[in-house]
């Protein structure tokens, strides 16, 4: 067998702002897919990451979320952008049943100094495969979303951020007592993104 | 390295056997003495009567007292040339004959003799050279063994130099780790306490700071709730005042026209009544005229007096001042009419204001006992805020409390930053503790097999020993037995015996050697296995270290998983943190849109109102100026009016109130409420006078004519229930129940 030489790739910061913040795209996507928020008819498939992943077709979610990763691109590559959470709440009452929780953890000496680093695309593109294959396999476990339910994205962002124009100061919009579960995370050396989805418990599973 | 035993020449020789009275030693040599059986006393005479013939001849003696085999010509020689010239010829020659034939026998006896001796010798020899022969044979086999056994012994110090070398730099090696372990152990254990001891203040302050942020996350909350509700109620006086100055200003407006149209009325009534006046000043006129003309011709008819024409005159004149009177009185009765019209209905419009005002009044009055009891917990609250202020240390006014807060939460961040190092520590000691258990498990079982090797070593070398005891038994009893048989066989086999010692002494000196080595090999191995001791006692160290490092080490990732689902749940310091949602969101986007869309036909609408309004209003203003002025001023004069009204009942409803608790004995709070159907009710309290706390209140709902009395938990308890259902419930008295519970109060108030 031929020994395999590791090809890596050089990384700059915006790079990898770019490959995070269109990664939450295509997360975001998956999830409003798979959880059923809005019709299936609505989405189509396209071909990303080696996968088929799903991207709606509906104007008015797609304008959102372009908007939504061109922000957070440009907070990731300011490396102000914490934690960027995906809320989905029950259209009725508010009331907030999961929580897709993506943590960020950049690289301070690549935002100060622009050192560069080096890792291999296919790499990175493999684990976030096995990020979406978690996303898309999470309906095995995750309770039934039996209501009409909307979603909302909240971003962690520092202290001393100025708050663009779209976006306002919020609440955390957290669960009480939910349960959650731990999925894979991906690191392209400058940004490291921890996905955990938490979940209101199931009064089924409560009575069991 | 290989050591190969010299080679020894193989060299026959003798068993040798130690004499006991072997003590000749001549230049270091031990002489053989061959034993033969003692002399016969022929032989000691003739030897005797030799020896003084042959005094002077140094080699004379017979054979048998020389103890030699000498040839019979020598001897014949020997003896007979020196005693011939002492005997006679003839008895010499018998004699000579005699003692020849007897010397002769004695010779062939001892011949004979020493010929079976020297065959028994011979054979003894044989044997004796046969049992050599075959010790040689197992002394070279010995030999060989022993060598094979001096390379094995050889081969195993090599190796055990090698173990015990490479044991030694091992041990060394993990001596200098152990060392360095140890410090490191003993440094991270030192900072391990810092860190315990801070992370134990920092906990303590921590939880202390926990405590406190709860307690003023509470009063936060409750604050936070008070004001909310402050807030709600706020507005709802906000809406309560807008409505009253909708209602005041669509009063305002009634009352405007209200007053346009009893102006209008009062204008067509002061006409009429002008009208009226102008007829009866008319009609006074006229009877004033006709007044003037009677009295004229009263006058005129006094100088032709005639008595029936003045008494009609008079008649006249007193009916006209009759009807003149009357009308007089008709016009002040007319007047106080419409005096008293005014009057009441100014009266009536005055009552319904104060009526209004009364409400008002009321509705204000117990808002501003709502007030004063909020206004009362709020400097509770101050008070209790400012005694936390005063208990928080360096706060020194509100507005520090949030930098406090931010100041603990980053605290609390670094000493989780700490924790954080302090576990990554941790793991690296972890990791040292694991390589050292490795170290220590592979000295151990080199140890093991180098034990193994010494006593395996020290086993053989007691098989050597053992078998060079054997051998040394068996060369000692050979060597008796060969200078036993060996005595008689010659120089020759002296020089193999001395070769044979030599190689003995040769080999006594290895053994020696081999057993001193020996003992330097048992000292070593006490010594190693000394230190291997004292190592397995720091190991044991080592490993309770390790273990409580280990408990350390699940608490804290305990702590770490805590503090992940901590993260997991969404928790943020909002020192570092804040949380922002895009705000054109889908759901809003579109309910905008229609709250826009709905806004904006509300404003056409408004506009187009505002328009119409302004028109009429213009339309308004172009006709009635100076109406308006006068209404306004009017206004003006009823506010100033309302406001003094407003004051004395104050002051009246303040008297009233008092009069009634010191009458009834019970402090009244009236509240208008609305339940959640939309119904309004009035709800009263009353605490008695002679109420001995608080919370001793009774509540009544007053709902379209119907008094309830509402439960709570003074009226909840036995002996008030016990009341209520005895005088309300049964005999449907409220009064009696107030009465009897106030003279119940003031009996126990007097009885204590």
């Amino acid at each position: 067998m031929a020994s395999r030489t590791v090809s890596k790739d050089i990384i700059t910061l915006r790079g990898s702002a770019s490959i995070v913040s269109e990664f939450f795209g295509y997360a975001a996507n998956s999830i409003l897919y798979n959880r059923g928020i809005y019709p299936e008819e609505s989405f189509s498939k396209v071909k990303k990451y080696g996968l088929t992943l799903l991207l709606t077709q509906d104007d008015g979610v797609k304008s959102f979320i372009s908007g939504l990763t061109s922000q957070l691109s440009e907070w990731l590559e300011a490396g102000k952008l914490q934690r960027v959470v995906l809320v989905i709440m029950s259209k009725a009452t508010s009331e907030v049943l999961e929580r897709w929780n993506f943590n960020i953890e950049t690289d301070a000496e690549v935002v100060e100094k622009g050192v560069i680093k080096e890792k291999s695309d296919k790499e990175i593109m493999r684990e976030i495969q096995a990020i979406m294959r978690q996303i898309a396999s999470c309906i095995t476990y995750l309770p039934c979303l039996d209501e009409a339910c909307v979603f909302d994205v909240l971003a962690y962002t520092d202290k001393d951020t100025t708050v663009p124009m779209a976006w306002v100061e919020s609440d955390a919009k957290l669960i009480n007592n939910p349960q959650m579960v731990k999925l894979h995370s991906f690191d392209t050396k400058i940004h490291k993104v921890d996905t955990i989805v938490s979940y209101k418990n199931d009064e089924w599973e409560d009575e069991e | 390295m290989i050591f190969m035993p010299k080679k020894l020449e193989p060299f026959p020789f003798l068993s040798f056997c130690k004499e006991p009275n072997a003590s000749k030693r001549q230049g270091g040599k031990r002489e053989m003495q061959f034993l033969t059986p003692p002399s016969r006393k022929r032989r000691a005479e003739a030897e005797a009567e030799a020896g003084t013939s042959a005094g002077t001849s140094g080699a004379a003696a017979s054979p048998v007292s020389d103890r030699r085999i000498v040839l019979y010509e020598q001897r014949e020689a020997v003896p007979f040339q020196v005693p011939r010239a002492s005997f006679g010829p003839s008895d010499q020659l018998m004699c000579t004959y005699h003692c020849r034939q007897m010397v002769k026998s004695e010779f062939f006896v001892a011949l004979d003799t020493a010929e079976k001796e020297n065959a028994e010798y011979k054979a003894r020899l044989a044997a004796l050279n046969e049992q050599l022969y075959k010790i040689e044979e197992e002394r070279e086999k010995y030999r060989d063994e022993a060598s094979f056994l001096q390379q094995e012994l050889a081969a195993s110090k090599a190796r055990e130099n090698s173990l015990q070398e490479r044991f030694l730099k091992e041990v060394d090696n993990s001596e200098e780790r152990y060392r360095d372990q140890l410090r490191r152990i003993s440094e991270l254990e030192f900072e391990i306490k810092k860190e315990m001891d801070s992370r134990v203040a920092a906990e303590q302050f921590t939880e202390t700071l926990k405590e406190t942020v709860r307690e003023l996350q509470t009063k936060l909350e409750s604050l936070s709730d008070s004001s909310d509700r402050e807030i709600n109620s706020l507005r709802r006086e906000l809406s309560y005042v807008q409505d009253e100055s909708k209602f005041s200003s669509s009063k305002v407006t009634a009352e405007l026209e209200r007053t346009t149209l009893r102006a209008e009325s009062a204008e067509e009534e002061a006409e009429l009544l002008n009208e009226q006046l102008i007829g009866l000043k008319e009609q006074l006129d006229e009877c004033l005229t006709q007044k003037g003309e009677i009295e004229h011709n009263h006058s005129s008819s006094n100088i032709s007096p005639s008595n029936g024409s003045s008494d009609d005159d008079k008649k006249m004149i007193k009916l006209l001042q009759e009807e003149l009177h009357n009308y007089e009185k008709e016009v002040q009765e007319a007047r106080k009419l419409k005096s008293s019209q005014l009057n009441s209905e100014l009266l009536k419009e005055k009552l319904l204001e104060e009526q209004s005002r009364r409400e008002r009044a009321e509705l204000e009055l117990s808002k501003l006992h709502e007030l004063q009891v909020k206004a009362q917990k709020l400097e509770l609250e101050l008070t209790s805020w400012k005694s936390l202020l005063n208990d928080i240390p360096d706060i020194g006014s509100y507005s520090d409390i949030p930098k406090k807060f931010a100041e603990l939460q980053k605290e609390a961040l670094e000493n989780m930053a700490k924790l954080g190092e302090i576990t990554a520590q941790l793991k690296e000691i972890k990791v040292a503790m694991e390589y050292a258990d490795l170290s220590k498990q592979r000295a151990e079982t080199e140890c093991m097999l180098a034990k193994e090797k010494v006593e395996s070593s020290s086993l053989e070398v007691k098989r050597l020993q053992l078998m060079l005891a054997s051998v040394t038994e068996e060369r000692d009893r050979l060597r008796k037995d060969s200078s036993a048989s060996n005595k008689d066989a010659g120089p020759s086999d002296d020089s193999r015996v001395e070769e044979l010692e030599a190689a003995l002494n040769d080999k006594e000196q290895m053994m020696k050697e081999m057993e001193s080595s020996l003992q330097e090999h048992r000292e070593m191995i006490a010594h190693q296995h000394a230190e291997l001791k004292l190592f397995n006692d720091r190991l044991t160290d080592e490993s309770k270290k390790v273990k409580s490092l280990e408990r350390e080490s699940d608490r804290l990732r305990h702590e770490v998983a805590l503090l992940e689902s901590k993260l997991g749940h969404g928790d943020y310091s909002s020192s570092n943190t804040k949380v922002l949602r895009m705000v054109n969101t889908l759901a809003v986007e579109n309910e905008a849109k229609q709250t826009i869309e709905a806004l904006q036909a509300e404003l056409k609408r408004t506009t187009e109102r505002l328009q119409a309004v302004e028109e009429l209003k213009g339309q308004f203003d172009a006709a009635l100026p100076e109406k308006l002025i006068q209404l306004k001023n009017q206004i003006a004069v009823l506010e100033k009016r309302e406001e003094r009204y407003k004051a004395v009942f104050a002051e009246k409803i303040s008297v009233f109130r008092k009069a009634c608790c010191s009458l009834f004995g019970y402090k009244i709070v009236m509240d208008d409420q609305k339940r959640p159907n939309g119904i309004p009710v009035t709800r009263f309290t009353l605490q008695s006078i002679y109420a001995q706390s608080d919370d001793e209140k009774l509540e009544f709902e007053y709902e379209s004519g119907s008094m309830n009395i509402v439960m709570n938990d003074y009226t909840s308890q036995t002996d008030i229930a016990h009341q209520i259902e005895i005088f309300i419930r049964k005999m449907n008295s409220i009064p009696a129940f107030t009465a009897n519970l106030t003279v119940e109060c003031f009996n126990r108030r007097t009885l204590c």
